[in-house]
C-alpha cells in the first residue's frame, strides 16, 4: 500500500523525504519580516508550497497553498484581515484552514469544513518556524528553542539567505568545522589554527558534538548537533581583539529544506553580551562586521552550489569526514523510518498520537 | 512571485551608515586592538585620537553609552 500525501499527491517515499526534509518536527521557514501585518507571502518548505499570511495583530497562520475548490493558488487571493479569499471564485478560508464562505453558493457543504491544511507555527529571533507533520503525526511535537536565541545575557542577529543546495549539503557543510581551515583561511576569523587535525564524535543527549581533540577556541574548532524539535547547530568562532568585548561569537545555524535542490539558510550569530558591550558590538556589526561575515558565507555558497548534485555518490572520505557521515546516516534512517511508518496499515510508531 | 533567491549584505542596518559612524566604527576597532576592551580604554583611545561625539565634545562613559545605544540598539 502507498500511502500519498493528502493535498499534493506526493508519495511520500524514504528518497522523497530524505530529498526534501524529514516530517514531524519543526524547520525555520522565513524570516519573521518578510510577513508583515496585514501581508502575504508564498513560500515553498519541505517541497511544497504554502500561503504564510499575517493578521493585523500580528497572529501569523500558515496554509497549503491550494484553495479547496479547484485548486488554484491561494497565494493569488485577498487578504481580508483574518482570512483570505481565492481569487478564481472567492472561497474564503481561515487560518486554521476551515472554509467560512462559498461566496458563489451561500449555504454550500464546504462551509465550516477544514479543508486546508494549516501548520502550527512560531517566531523566534526573527525567524518564522513552522511544524511538518505527516498524516500519522499532525499535532507539533515539543520544541525546546536553542538557547542562544532564548538567554537573557546573550545578544542574537539573524543572517538569512537563499543557496542552489540541498538541504542536506548545508547541514553536512555545518558537520564539516575542518573547511574553516581551509575556505574560509583568507578572512578576518578563521586564519588562524592548525591546518591538520583529529576529530572526534561526542556523545550529547540531544545529538553529538564533533571536535577537534587537539585544538578548542582558535578556529571553527567544534560543532553540536541539536535535534530538540526542531535540527540545529552550535559553533563557536574567535573573534579578533578589534571586534571588542564578549569574546568569541557563536552561530547557531537551522536549514530551511525548500525542495530537493534549495534551501533556506539561517545563521544567528550571537555574544554573549549585554549593556554598552551588546550595545557597540551591534554597532560595529552592523557598521563593519555584518559585511566580512557575508563574504565568509558567500565562500560556503559558492563552493557548494557549484558541487555536482550527486557529489555524495562518489567520495574518498577521510577521518574528518566522520562527522558527515555520521549526520547522513542519521538523515537516511529517519526518512527510512518515516516512509516506512506510512506505508505500514498500522501505526508503527508508538508515539504516534491517538485517534490516527 | 516571491523573489529568488534572496541574498542581502545588510540585513541589520536600518540605514547606510553616516561617515561619521563609519569613522567612529572604524576608530573603535582600532581602541579595541590597541588599548583594550574596558569602558574606560575605550574612551581615552577615542578622545586621544580626537574622534568626538558629533557635537564636538570628549566622549564620558554616559556620553558613550547613550550614543551607543543610539546606534546600536
Ligand atoms: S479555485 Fe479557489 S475559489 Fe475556486
Ligand atoms: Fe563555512
Amino acid at each position: 500500500m502507498t500511502l500519498t500525501h493528502p493535498t499534493t499527491g506526493h508519495t511520500a517515499t524514504a528518497d522523497h523525504i530524505y530529498a526534501t526534509g524529514l516530517r514531524n518536527q519543526w524547520h525555520p521557514v522565513v524570516p519573521s519580516h518578510f510577513v508583515a501585518p496585514g501581508g502575504m507571502r508564498k513560500v515553498t518548505a519541505l517541497g511544497e508550497d504554502w500561503l504564510l499570511f499575517r493578521r493585523g495583530d500580528s497572529t501569523l497562520h500558515m496554509l497549503a497553498d491550494r484553495c479547496p475548490h479547484r485548486g488554484a493558488r491561494l497565494s493569488l487571493g485577498k487578504h481580508l484581515g483574518d482570512r483570505v479569499a481565492c481569487w478564481y471564485h472567492g472561497v474564503e478560508v481561515e487560518g486554521d484552514g476551515t472554509v467560512s464562505s462559498v461566496p458563489g453558493l451561500p449555504g454550500c457543504n464546504l462551509e465550516g469544513k477544514k479543508l486546508v491544511t494549516s501548520l502550527p507555527v512560531r517566531e523566534i529571533g526573527g525567524a518564522i518556524l513552522a511544524y511538518f507533520g505527516d498524516e500519522q503525526h499532525p499535532e507539533p511535537c515539543e520544541l525546546t528553542l536553542p538557547e542562544p536565541l532564548t538567554d537573557p545575557g546573550t545578544e542574537a542577529i539573524l543572517c538569512y539567505a537563499e543557496w542552489n543546495v540541498p538541504w542536506r549539503f548545508g547541514m553536512e557543510n555545518l558537520l564539516d568545522p575542518m573547511h574553516g581551515q581551509f575556505l574560509h583561511h583568507e578572512s578576518h576569523t578563521m586564519f588562524d589554527g592548525d591546518t591538520t587535525a583529529k576529530f572526534r564524535i561526542r556523545e550529547t543527549d540531544r545529538g553529538y558534538f564533533f571536535e577537534k581533540t587537539d585544538q578548542r577556541g582558535v578556529n571553527f574548532d567544534w560543532v553540536e548537533l541539536c535535534r530538540t524539535g526542531v535540527d540545529w547547530v552550535d559553533l563557536s568562532i574567535p573573534y579578533p581583539p578589534s571586534a571588542g568585548p564578549g569574546g568569541p561569537f557563536g552561530i547557531v545555524g537551522m536549514i530551511c529544506p525548500v525542495d530537493a535542490h534549495r534551501s533556506g539558510v539561517f545563521f544567528w550569530r550571537y555574544r554573549n553580551v549585554e549593556g554598552w558591550q551588546r550595545d557597540t558590538w551591534r554597532f560595529l556589526y552592523r557598521t563593519l562586521i555584518e559585511k566580512r561575515h557575508w563574504e565568509v558565507l558567500e565562500q560556503d555558497r559558492v563552493m557548494l552550489e557549484a558541487m555536482p548534485h550527486d557529489a555524495d555518490q562518489a567520495e574518498n572520505l577521510y577521518q574528518h569526514d566522520l562527522g558527515v557521515v555520521r549526520l547522513r546516516r542519521l538523515y537516511r534512517a529517519a526518512a527510512e523510518q518515516q516512509a516506512a511508518a506510512l506505508a505500514s496499515p498500522e501505526p508503527a510508531a508508538a508515539t504516534a498520537p491517538a485517534g490516527v | 512571485m516571491t523573489p529568488w533567491p534572496y541574498l542581502d549584505v545588510h540585513q541589520s542596518r536600518t540605514h547606510e551608515p553616516t561617515p561619521y559612524e563609519y569613522k567612529l566604527a572604524a576608530t573603535l576597532e582600532e581602541v579595541f586592538t590597541k588599548e583594550g576592551h574596558e569602558l574606560a580604554d575605550v574612551i581615552r583611545g577615542l578622545n586621544a585620537r580626537q574622534v568626538h561625539a558629533p557635537n564636538g565634545t570628549p566622549w564620558t562613559e554616559d556620553t558613550f553609552r547613550a550614543e551607543m545605544h543610539r546606534l546600536g540598539a
